[in-house]
């Protein structure tokens, strides 16, 4: 009996329900997916085995390299635009002794919305018939006339704008709370060596806030593997493809053409990216950056 | 002591009662609609479970969008209600080579369903020899226009190509779309028009012979007619004015669009008419509803699209099988429950393919729908009949038909190529087996 009381145990004992649910919710659904991708499975009925088939096939599948083209360019675009304007809302935002709340609380605000509420916000934006495309036409003004979340050319941008303007807000408060912790000390220095707002940016916060950084750079990476929900919700991946990402592409070829196989495939090939990702930090982890 | 045997006695004879006059429950899943539900609750609900005493239905209404994969997980896992139900028979067919549809000969053959349901819907249920479903609202394509717009200005309704495209240029002439339709929330409206291009353009009897495997889709007439489509799209935006304005409006967009005169007509389904006649019945304006133009010699007769927009069968995990077929006999036998529940719905639903007489028909029915409904039993009754692609086509084909359109409207690929790579697909299906059966000709 002694041997279950002992101490060492005790954080096993909490953790065990959390790895319980996991083993349900996440491990066994993953590996049976691991195993599907290697079957033709329709979703129901009968299964057969057809080896690497489905990978081959997706090498050869057009709108899965598109896809994950995609997928490239929708994190570039995250790791980028809404990380600089977070640093520099954030900067700036430490300067602000009256009403930080209230900027806070506005830049924040969109992150606690439903995505269906954004986006539905968005598109009767830009719709054409109640859109601002009209309000503006009345002023002889002819921007945004047509959606463009309807125009191939822009539809992954206008979307991704959509999902960044409403992730944007969470970055401040985290840049922001990392910047709080850098010891106003190394700022007074500074004041006193004469340097300007830019250079106790780069030289200071950045340098200090560089872990909080990183680590928003890594969930950056893999969060836009399986992005999903602004895509769908507001284009569907259209049109014609030009915002199709992985996570539509691979519900498409599962709800709409009963391709369960086919889509596993494709899930497994986005759970070898992540895994890919998580151990590139790793090794740079161990290598001694601050990760 | 006595007293507890007596209580005992009381509480055997409320079980024991309880459980023999209880009523057998069966339960049915059904896509929610706030303005309908209402009316399925009082006039297929009610009055089944009031006109007898031995069974009860019981229907419950999920969300449109995840009730298909609700209900594919609930059977999967041996569960589900005990009415299947589908958005046509490509999905059907899903279940049914899943395992997952219940044989329906024997009741078929008990209740004379054969002799009930117009052939082409009955066959639509029909796999492998046998009945697995059986279908719930027939549906076609129509062309909808603006009554008095038509008539102040002297449009004759096109009924031709030449006709479709002089009065398309008059309307664009007055700043007014052709025609008013969208497809955001549901992208496959596509399909619509790919449909009705693909019958109205190639034909009826070359889309039979391509659905039968007696032609190849990537025939030049077939490739004409996407040809046509595309032109009428891209070039002339003859939807909503543009591409990307047709990609942009939702149902309830369209349907103020046309009602506001913003598009002479409407390329719609029969589905329209209670939200068409809804948003007319403000207004001065009267719409009225034509069969699609003939856009090609090909298709010299006026003929409407075939298709099943529901389609019902029984779960095999059922343990009330029985008593689901029962009350199905029971919709499928009483035409004036039908017409009840449909002329609430403006026949948009609940349009079940029985043999109909003018007679059947209340005198409330809507003229200009009792008037489609006897025309297309007539003009379908002569055998000019299309195909609607979301009723007999393959589920892969039929979701490239619609998804990989949008690709040549984008000018990424041609339409011989998009008709090419349609063909490999249909070549797939043919080779699962996942063909589904094509009403003769």
């Amino acid at each position: 009996m002694k041997i279950f009381l002992n101490k060492s145990l005790i954080a096993w004992y909490f953790i065990l329900p959390v790895l319980f649910i996991h083993l349900f919710v996440i491990a066994i659904p993953s590996i049976s997916s691991l195993a599907l991708s290697l079957t033709d499975f329709r979703g129901m009925g009968k299964l057969n085995y057809i080896g690497f088939e489905n990978f081959i096939e997706l090498f050869d599948d057009r709108y899965f390299i598109k896809a994950v083209y995609h997928n490239v360019i929708w994190t570039i675009a995250f790791l980028t635009i809404p990380v600089f304007v977070a640093l520099v809302c954030a900067y700036l935002l430490t300067g602000i002794k009256r009403g930080q709340l209230f900027f806070r609380l506005a830049f924040f605000f969109p992150y606690m919305l439903a995505s269906v509420v954004n986006c539905q916000i968005w598109k009767y934006l830009f719709s054409p018939i109640y859109g601002i495309g009209t309000v503006l036409s009345g002023f002889g003004l002819d921007l945004f006339t047509t959606s463009p979340f309807t125009t191939k050319e822009y539809s992954l941008f206008a979307v991704a704008f959509v999902d960044g303007w409403h992730f944007w807000g969470f970055l401040v408060v985290i840049y922001l709370t990392g910047m709080y912790q850098v010891d106003s000390s190394l700022y007074e220095a500074a004041d006193i060596e004469g340097a300007s707002k830019y250079q106790k940016f780069r030289y200071i916060t950045l340098p200090m806030i560089r872990p909080v950084l990183v680590f928003t750079i890594m969930i950056i990476t893999i969060w836009s593997i399986p992005v999903f929900d602004y895509v769908f919700i507001l284009t569907k991946g259209g049109p014609a493809y030009s915002s199709e990402v992985i996570g539509t592409y691979m519900y498409s070829q599962a709800f709409e053409r009963f391709n369960v196989g086919y889509s596993s495939a494709i899930g497994t090939m986005m759970f070898f990216y992540v895994l890919i990702i998580v151990g590139l930090f790793g090794i740079l982890r161990r290598l001694g950056w601050e990760v | 002591m006595k007293k507890i045997i007596d209580s005992l006695l009381v509480l055997s004879f409320i079980f024991t009662s309880s459980a023999v006059f209880a009523k057998t429950q069966i339960s049915w899943w059904m896509e929610a609609r706030a303005e309908r539900d209402p009316i399925v609750m009082e006039k297929l609900v009610n009055a089944y479970n009031s006109s007898q005493d031995e069974i009860e239905l019981v229907i419950e209404f999920t969300a449109q969008e995840v009730l298909g994969e609700k209900l594919r997980t609930a059977l999967i896992s041996g569960g589900g209600p005990d009415i299947v139900r589908a958005a046509g028979p490509s999905f059907i067919k899903e279940y049914q080579m899943a395992g997952m549809l219940e044989n329906l000969d024997s009741y078929a053959d008990q209740y004379g369903w054969n002799d009930k349901i117009v052939p082409w819907a009955y066959n639509s249920g029909v796999f492998d020899g046998s009945l697995y479903a059986l279908p719930l609202t027939y549906e076609s394509m129509i062309m909808l226009y603006n009554k008095t717009l038509f008539a102040e200005n002297g449009w004759g309704v096109p009924t031709t190509l030449e006709e479709l495209e002089n009065v398309a240029s008059k309307a664009k002439a007055m700043d007014m779309n052709v025609y008013s339709y969208g497809s955001t929330g549901w992208q496959p409206t596509h399909e619509h028009l790919v449909g009705i291009y693909l019958n109205n353009y190639a034909g009826p009897e070359n889309v039979y012979k391509a659905l039968i495997g007696e032609k190849k889709w990537t025939d030049p007439v077939f490739v004409e007619a996407i040809e046509l489509l595309r032109k009428h799209m891209v070039d002339e935006g003859y939807w909503s004015g543009s591409l990307e304005n047709y990609y942009a409006i939702d149902w309830d967009q369209f349907h103020d669009a046309f009602s506001a005169r913003d598009a002479a007509m409407m390329t719609i389904g029969t589905w329209t008419f209670q939200r068409t006649e809804m948003n007319f019945s403000s207004i001065d304006d009267d719409w009225g509803w034509a069969p699609l133009p003939s856009l090609s010699s090909n298709s010299p007769n006026q003929n409407f699209m075939l298709a099943i927009g529901t389609s019902i069968g029984l779960n095999p995990n059922s343990k009330n099988k029985d008593a689901a077929a029962s009350m199905l006999n029971w919709l499928f036998s009483n035409k004036d429950v039908v017409i009840n529940l449909s002329n609430s719905l403006e026949f948009a639903e609940f349009n079940l393919p029985l043999y109909y007489e003018d007679s059947d028909f209340p005198t409330d029915v809507n003229p200009k729908i009792k008037d489609f409904l006897s025309t297309f039993g007539k003009v379908t009754g002569e055998g000019n009949y299309g195909y609607c692609t979301w009723a007999f086509w393959p589920a892969e084909p039929g979701v490239h038909i619609w998804k990989d359109m949008e690709v040549v409207w984008a000018g990424d690929i041609s339409v011989a190529d998009y008709m090419a790579d349609h063909q490999k697909l249909w070549d797939k299906a043919r080779d699962k087996g996942t063909t589904l059966s094509i009403p003769d000709r």
